[in-house]
């Protein structure tokens, strides 16, 4: 895999944008990165979950983060879409380095993600959950909203085409006006990706998406997160537990271990890591 | 089976319905907030209060804060304007539409004070704690309202019809109150805008995520805050409803803060967190004590049931039913 | 001979005709981002026409075959006539057959093109390529995931569309001159049979066969351009074929098709056809959701359901008796059909439902009488692939649950005295099996007469036809008496808790079952009763479903015992298989027929178990799981006795 130079710095989004346009990158294909976590440390108290980690995630790939557990993998998730603010480090995202947002303005950014334990909205019906996806995009200002007007109708229609889309790449037209709470634990799973797919995000955080999951249902998740990245060339961060899984989709991995980065490259180079195989096997530290 | 003929009976529960339109709309302001924010506010009654003074005190074109301005400057104003007729009926639509606006405007304000202030600041706090900074603000409100407006009872009218309805006497032989009636059409109008907001927009979508988990919402790009100051507003303005209806009946006065304790029967039945069962559980509790008094608490118990009657049928219903008419299953934050 | 459809006695021609005639009418629609997209005969004739162009421009030939393969999609029905106007012939395959069984009849049928649904196809026929000597290219609706693929000789739908449509000026005359030279003799289309034994026969159907076939249907059910019908079934199976193709394109109706196999009920809903064809499983599957859904239902509208679904099986009877309804039994079933048949129809999708037909086995009389009670004209037809569907059929004033009807028009019976065999003739009798003589030779003798393997009778009282059963596995026991068993599995199935059954008796003393439970009925009521189950076989084994399953088996003897005939076909002892009766596993055909003699093979340790008395029997069992893996299945199943009744004792009953 060969990989373009590291992030340049852009001042906007727009200039981002021009400079990715003039690299005549192709979307499916690894670009340049879009993300940089530059000596990340996160501290809970007295607890320090992160130290010091630094990683990036380039245009188009899956990147993985593995660990055993403790590791400090969903606070790295965290990090990275606002949850939690780390006390050093940078985040670079887009060219721009990021100051203190709330998540609800790093969505805005375009950053979406799915949860460990299924975070939906579960008295809606699946249509409006992934609907909920559409809210960064939702121009219409919320007055008009209110008020029903025709602008704000034909928006609603075009965002319902999109949502229809994913309803259709999904695979889950039956359920469309099922509320979410009545359905199985797999098809959850999916509303929550066809949710954060809504959103059409420059980049994708999935928390163990397959955790919980049968064969087949795995082998179904993994085949929709191949789908996303190669039809919409979506940029995928997850967190997996599951190896075999983690080494078939995954571009590249981050390995964690006691807040520590302790690995990181491609499934191949991971795997033969001594440092990996230690902390898998359960060896001590000091 | 023949108290169903007789038109007393009926009276009677017209009559409870109505009161229990009353109830229904103040613990309608609990539910959305309870629903949004998970806080009880026990400053929903204050706010009723709060917002009913506000209105008075436009309509009679008080100037706000007039006790501290003249105790600090020595002068001696009390209006700003002086409508004709006082403000009363004779008062021109026009003013009176601009107070009801002015008030919203000021609900608002207050929302937005409070997302600022209280909300904010304690944010993924204990339930307790929010709950006894509701309590503070219940006190600070009713100081505000005191310094803003004064203390002395008044009169609230806004020229909404009053007096026994002559057609339904005439029709049905049934007396019934015509600003009770207004009460209760407005409340059908207040709840349909509410539930079609909540339905059919964007920002209801909003709400509702919101309502049903929080770490989703922000991950789709809502922000709590504007949230959390849309359902203080709309529940603001729902005390708005609820003050002006209990006030035009009995004046504006602080028992009115009292009323959200009446409110909370209504949500042990509904349920905390349904719209629809503060609607029925109002009018299952303004019917039930109504009927109870009369047949059986001025006949037997020397009257004056109807104090405590509501609470002895939720705690009955309690007993059978935890999570309410239409509630979902007991939430620890409470 | 005289013919009065000139210039339409092809699909081709016909298409013309109703571009023509009637241009401006619905002819397809689909569902697609949750939308109802619908096409005009015009629009269709031009969309054939474009794709037609395009298959001749990449080098389609007359005579040549090409394999339609994918769920039913307006674009896969155009391709049918859009080949069939180049001079080919077209090959529907079930979508749901695994690669091998694929490869057979692609290379069984010279298949020189394959117009596919999507990837899952695509994957399929890639992996048996080097054994299909004769495919040229694949052409594929649905372009996801398809984008990296080897292009060389696989095209998008779309760009087959364009290319034609580019080729007008060039190859325009030439279409018009292929669809000219077509004939009604020529051959329409090639459909493989699953058939119960052996590799699947393709059965060749002339245009005239298909074409005269629908045109006498509809016309017996008074079918008209404004009838719609849902097209949800195999495009393989013929009867899909004759409905959804040939009587909609000989009346000009409109055909639609469901967004998926799993949203199939709510379109149904949503379109709401008036032609509704469904295999008895189908229907007994729609009843068991809705008696799952009532046993959900608080106690008003479980109380409402019973009263009236009572109401009308009592109304039903009378009308069979021929007594006639009083003012208060018609009162009751008019607030019936507000409260309980109108609402119940519009949840089955069946609100506009004039005509309604099943086969293809034996419908349970009560399930049957189900539909009919609430006011669905649903009736029952005989047919076949090789009389084109059509022999016999119920008309709409002479309905009898237990009879297939009276011959299409055209048709003629013969039963065979000894053996009870029903032949027939007509102009629907299928050309020839292709390439294989023999087989056809077996099947249609030198007359044009074809053998059906039911076994049946010409009932005297309405004078229709009476299936009992394949006439190879209707036997004897060893007392002498009738053994059909598939009378008794279909009485079986009618419980919402069995859903598939196989019973033995044929030279035994008596008759035995092994039952499958229906997960979703037994997997609720476990739910619901807060019985625990780690899975299938968990459940199956679990004393209280067994028990359950007893009493079902003990109503049907009952049922059985006031049949003179059939009382010798009472269950003596049963068992309750630990997986799933499968297709993959060869144990049913595609269209989920019991495979009888494949059950007994590889069942034959359980048979001797139940016949020799034991009261458990250790079973290990293979399964295919659905990614072509295989796996074992072992575990002991109980074997339980139950009652049986002395013949015509119906005293039970009346109780």
């Amino acid at each position: 895999m060969s990989v373009p130079p590291v992030a340049e710095v852009a001042a906007t989004d727009r200039e981002y944008a021009r400079k990715e346009t003039d690299h005549g990158l192709n979307a499916r294909r690894i670009g340049h990165v879009i993300m940089e976590l530059k000596d990340i440390t996160l501290r809970f108290g007295g607890v320090t979950a992160i130290r010091g980690v630094s990683f990036d995630i380039r245009e188009g790939e899956i990147r993985a983060i593995i660990g055993p557990n403790g590791a400090g993998k969903s606070s790295m998730l965290n990090v990275i879409n606002g949850f939690y603010h780390p006390q050093e480090g940078e985040v670079w995202f887009r060219g721009q380095r990021r100051g203190p947002l709330k998540p609800h303005e790093i969505a805005h950014q375009g950053i979406a993600r799915t949860f460990q334990n299924i975070a939906l909205f579960r008295g809606m019906s699946t249509l409006d959950n992934i609907m909920t996806g559409r809210l960064t995009k939702m121009r219409a200002n919320m007055f008009w909203q209110a008020l029903w007007s025709g602008r704000a109708e034909a928006e609603e229609i075009e965002h319902r085409e999109k949502v229809e889309r994913i309803i259709d790449f999904l695979e889950i037209q039956a359920i469309r006006k099922t509320p979410v709470g009545r359905l199985p634990y797999g098809l959850q799973k999916r509303v929550e990706l066809g949710r954060a797919l809504a959103a059409e995000p420059k980049l994708l955080l999935l928390d163990e998406p397959m955790a919980g999951m049968n064969v087949e249902e795995k082998q179904d998740m993994s085949r929709f997160i191949l789908d996303v990245n190669d039809e919409f060339g979506t940029t995928i961060a997850l967190i997996e537990h599951d190896m075999g899984v983690v080494m078939d989709l995954s571009d590249r991995v981050v390995v964690l271990d006691y807040g520590s980065k302790i690995g990181d490259g491609t499934p191949d180079e991971v795997r033969t890591n001594q440092a990996v195989i230690d902390a898998y096997l359960g060896v001590s530290h000091d | 089976m023949g108290f169903l003929t007789d038109p007393f009976f009926w009276e009677v529960v017209v009559s409870g319905l109505l009161a229990g339109v009353m109830y229904s709309l103040v613990a309608l302001g609990f539910v959305l907030i309870f629903k949004a924010s998970g806080i009880f506010n026990f400053a929903q009654g204050v706010m009723a209060l709060f917002a009913a003074l506000t209105l008075v005190g436009f309509l009679e074109g008080q100037l706000p804060f007039a006790h501290v301005i003249n105790w600090m400057l020595g002068t001696d104003y009390h209006h700003w304007y002086e409508p004709a007729g006082g403000g009363g009926p004779a008062a021109p639509v026009w003013f009176v539409l601009l107070s009801v606006a002015l008030t919203t405007a000021v609900m608002v304000a207050l929302a937005w004070a409070i997302v600022r202030l209280v909300l904010r600041p304690l944010v993924n706090q204990e339930g307790i704690i929010l709950f006894m900074a509701t309590i503070g603000l219940a006190f600070v409100l009713e100081g505000l309202g005191d310094l803003m407006w004064g203390a002395n009872v008044k009169a609230l009218d806004l020229g909404l019809p009053s007096g026994p309805s002559d057609w339904i006497i005439d029709n049905t032989g049934m007396f019934v109150e015509k600003l009770e009636l207004s009460a209760a059409i407005v409340a059908v109008i207040l709840v349909t805008a509410l539930t079609l907001f909540s339905q059919y927009t964007k920002m209801g979508r909003a709400l509702r995520a919101v309502a049903d988990d929080h770490q989703a919402a922000l991950s789709v790009g809502i922000s709590l805050e504007t949230i959390w100051w849309i359902v203080w507003s709309v529940a603001g303005i729902v005390a708005l409803v609820a003050g002006i209806m209990w006030g035009a009946k009995s004046g504006v006065q602080f028992s009115l803060s009292l009323i959200a304790l009446k409110a909370l029967p209504v949500l042990m039945l509904g349920g905390f967190t349904s719209i629809p069962g503060a609607i029925v559980g109002g009018l299952i509790i303004g019917v039930g004590e109504k009927v109870f008094d009369f047949y059986v608490g001025t006949t037997y118990l020397g009257g004056a049931t109807e104090n405590w009657f509501a609470y002895v049928l939720a705690l009955v219903f309690l007993l059978f039913r935890p999570q309410g008419l239409f509630g979902e299953k007991i939430i620890e934050r409470v | 001979m005289a013919r009065p459809y000139a210039g339409r006695d092809t699909f081709p021609k016909l298409l013309l005709a109703n571009a023509r005639e009637k241009g401006s009418l619905p002819a397809s629609r689909e569902k697609e981002y949750g939308i109802w997209q619908s096409w005009t005969w015009a629009e269709v004739a031009a969309e054939t026409r474009a794709l037609s162009l395009g298959l001749t421009s990449l080098g389609l030939k007359p005579g040549q075959s090409v394999a339609i393969i994918g769920t039913n999609r307006p674009r896969l029905y155009w391709s049918i006539v859009a080949a069939q106007m180049a001079g080919a012939i077209p090959v529907p395959v079930y979508q749901d057959s695994v690669a091998e069984e694929m490869q057979y009849v692609l290379d069984h049928a010279g298949v020189s093109f394959a117009v596919v649904e999507d990837q899952e196809q695509v994957d399929k026929i890639l992996s048996v390529q080097d054994r299909l000597p004769t495919l040229r290219e694949v052409i594929y609706v649905d372009p996801r995931g398809l984008r990296n693929y080897d292009h060389s000789a696989m095209h998008a739908y779309d760009q087959v569309q364009a290319a034609g449509r580019a080729a007008e000026a060039d190859l325009g005359s030439e279409l018009d001159a292929r669809i000219a030279a077509g004939k009604g003799s020529d051959t329409c289309v090639m459909l493989y049979t699953s058939g119960t034994t052996g590799k699947p026969k393709g059965v060749v159907l002339s245009h005239d066969n298909i074409l005269i076939t629908s045109r006498a249907a509809a016309d017996f059910d008074h079918l008209t351009e404004r009838d719609s019908i849902l097209a949800y079934l195999p495009m393989a199976w013929v009867g899909d074929f004759i409905f959804s193709m040939g009587q909609a394109y000989v009346k000009g109706f409109s055909v639609a098709c469901p967004e998926s196999a799993d949203t199939m009920m709510a379109d149904l809903r949503e379109i709401g056809p008036t032609y509704f064809f469904a295999p008895p499983s189908i229907f007994e599957r729609l009843l068991t959701t809705v008696t799952i859904r009532m046993e959900d239902a608080g106690p008003t509208k479980r109380w409402l359901y019973r009263t009236f679904m009572d109401h009308a099986r009592a109304c039903s009877a009378k009308r069979k008796a021929g007594q006639a309804l009083s003012l208060g039994d018609r009162f009751m079933y008019l607030l019936g059909e507000i409260f309980v048949y109108g609402p119940l129809k519009n949840t089955l999708g069946m609100s506009r439902v004039r005509v309604g037909y099943t086969a293809g086995e034996a419908i349970g009389p009560d399930l049957f009488e189900f539909y009919r009670s609430i006011g669905i004209n649903l009736k029952q037809l005989f047919g076949q692939t090789e009389a084109s569907v059509f022999i016999t059929q119920q008309p709409d004033d002479g309905v009898d649950p237990d009879c297939v009807g009276v011959p299409t028009p055209g048709v003629e019976l013969r039963i065979d005295e000894k053996t009870g065999e029903v032949f027939y003739r007509s102009p629907g009798v299928f050309r020839e099996y292709y390439r294989n003589p023999e087989a056809t030779a077996e099947t249609k003798d030198a007359e044009g007469w074809v053998a059906t393997g039911d076994a049946g009778f010409i009932d005297e009282r309405s004078g229709q036809l009476r299936i009992l059963d394949r006439a190879k596995d209707v036997g004897r026991l060893k007392d002498g008496s009738l053994f059909a068993p598939k009378y008794v599995e279909n009485k079986l199935k009618f419980f919402p808790n069995i859903l598939e059954a196989v019973v033995f008796g044929h030279e035994r003393e008596s008759c035995m079952a092994f039952i499958n439970i229906d997960l979703s009925a037994v997997g609720n009521w476990a739910e619901r009763n807060n019985i625990a189950y780690g899975g299938y076989a968990e459940l199956a084994a679990h004393p209280q479903v067994y028990a359950m399953i007893e009493k079902n088996i003990e109503e049907t003897n009952r049922s059985l015992a006031e049949d003179p005939m059939l009382s010798g076909c009472q269950i003596t002892r049963f068992l309750v298989l630990n997986k799933e009766l499968d297709a993959d596993d060869g144990e049913l055909t595609r269209t989920r027929k019991v495979r009888r003699r494949i059950i007994a093979e590889k069942y034959a340790p359980l048979i001797e178990a139940l016949y020799g008395g034991r009261d458990s029997v250790f079973a290990e069992i293979e399964v295919t799981y659905e990614d072509g893996r295989k796996g074992r299945i072992s575990g002991n199943l109980e074997i339980r006795d139950v009652r049986t009744f002395p013949r015509r004792e119906a005293v039970g009953r009346a109780a």
